[in-house]
């Protein structure tokens, strides 16, 4: 499954960028992430606890690896979920542009799922990944602005 | 197919099942059990505690006062078979068929799929069309709220944790009013790939004052037409203008795409089934006028 579209924030590519590879940032921002931690350098792990309707029980084994980084332009994020359900593997390009005095992301993520979770549910994955990745987006916005205006502030 | 450990409450008085559920913020209300049980003995839903509520038997039942009132327990065959539903609600009555299959409909409630709030379901979509209200009930306390704000998403409703729908309000057409239903699935009874509830309304002049167009199956929820709505109030319902109203309809949608039909199909299918049923919907008002 392909997702792709774009996401506008007020602040700069590099101030987005740093966000982008925090590991406290993407928890806080990826639906039902917790305990995140940076491995090594572009390397996450996790755990994620997806809950949607009456699937309330799908818990994942979450492993993030960033690669092909150029500073503060693009990146690829590579994500694998593993979980009793089912697993989810990923391929993300992220393209940062400057735009006005804030940032333009593109992105376009190649996704496969499989186990009892797609063959389930596979009439649902679509919208649950728009559903999951409207909220994230709206987090990461939130957080965005939330930081930017603490760093203005102090 | 068993589900994981629950404890159960079999609650006989409302009163008791929401003092039930505010105390356990993990249970979940069993209704008719249709989706629920399913997702427990496939194990993607695991709660704690469940409450049955089964044997209140006041959450049951058809009344009629104005409008409809709709108990939340109330089987959907119940519904399917009520005189008081053809004569007061008949968009209900010509959705209800359409509903999953005949078993399923003798066991599931309408308020259970209501609180569900599958994407493809046609109960939403009817009650956003008909401009229903729901009474949500905790031990807290209780309030009404219209149908269209109910839904937010998938599978996700205003309903907070230990409330309960309990009943649905239903209000009486003001005529001259018409209704159309329709729906695409690959099988009858299957998960529609996309389908359209209509209810509108001419003054006798023989212009639009309201033409609600909900779409199912081609959102997280049900999809309220409102540029359709703007298109045809004020005009007289003729080809070129439901035509515009059903092209509004085709451009506004942004469906999703599984392994039965692509977003673009159900796109397409969105605007036909629009220009469907508010065709039929505008000729049965002429008809009872």
């Amino acid at each position: 499954m392909i997702i792709e579209g774009a996401q506008v924030f007020a602040a700069a590519p590099d101030v987005v960028w740093n966000f982008l590879m925090d590991a406290e940032v993407l928890s806080r921002v990826m639906p039902g992430t917790r305990d995140l931690r940076q491995t090594g350098d572009g390397q996450y792990s996790g755990k994620m606890a997806v809950k949607i309707g009456p699937i309330t029980a799908a818990e994942f084994v979450l492993a993030i690896h960033l690669s092909d980084m150029d500073r503060p332009r693009r990146y690829v994020m590579n994500v694998d979920a593993n979980g009793k359900l089912g697993f989810t593997r990923g391929v993300a390009r992220v393209t940062l542009v400057p735009e006005g005095a804030g940032t333009r992301m593109d992105y376009r993520a190649d996704l496969q799922m499989g186990g009892k979770i797609a063959s389930v549910g596979q009439r649902l994955l679509d919208l649950v990944s728009r559903t999951m990745l409207k909220n994230g987006m709206e987090a990461l916005v939130a957080e965005v602005d939330r930081r930017v205006a603490e760093g203005s502030a102090s | 197919m068993k589900p994981a450990r629950f404890e159960y409450f079999a609650p006989e008085s409302r009163a008791e099942a929401l003092e039930l559920l505010a105390q356990h913020e993990e249970a979940k209300p069993l209704a008719g059990g249709q989706s629920l049980v399913p997702a427990m003995n496939f194990r993607l839903a695991r709660p704690a505690v469940l409450v049955d509520l089964n044997r209140i038997a006041d959450l049951a039942g058809i009344t009629v006062d104005e409008g409809l009132r709709i108990g939340a327990m109330t089987r959907q065959v119940a519904l399917e078979r009520s005189a008081d539903v053809a004569h007061l609600a008949p968009l209900v009555a010509e959705a209800m068929p359409h509903v999953a299959h005949a078993p399923i409909r003798n066991r599931g409630t309408v308020g259970g799929n209501l609180a569900h709030a599958d994407p493809a379901s046609e109960l939403p979509a009817v009650m956003v069309a008909l401009g229903a209200r729901f009474r949500l009930q905790s031990s807290a306390g209780e309030r009404w709220v219209p149908a269209e704000k109910f839904f937010l998403g998938l599978f996700a409703t205003l309903l907070q944790p230990g409330e309960l729908l309990v009943e649905i309000a239903i209000p009486a057409p003001a005529a001259p009013s018409g209704h159309a239903f329709t729906e695409v699935s690959r099988r009858h009874g299957d998960y529609a790939l996309a389908g359209a509830a209509a209810a509108v309304r001419l003054n006798q002049h023989g212009e639009c004052v309201d033409a609600r167009v909900v779409l199912f199956g081609v959102a997280d929820g049900p999809w309220l037409a409102v540029r359709a709505n703007d298109l045809l109030l004020r005009e007289k319902p003729d080809a070129d203008r439901i035509a515009a109203a059903a092209e509004s309809v085709r451009a506004d949608v942004d469906p999703p795409s599984d392994i039965h039909a692509s977003g673009s199909y159900r796109r397409h299918l969105a605007g036909v089934l629009t220009r469907r049923v508010l065709e039929r919907a505008f000729s049965r008002v002429r008809v009872s006028a």
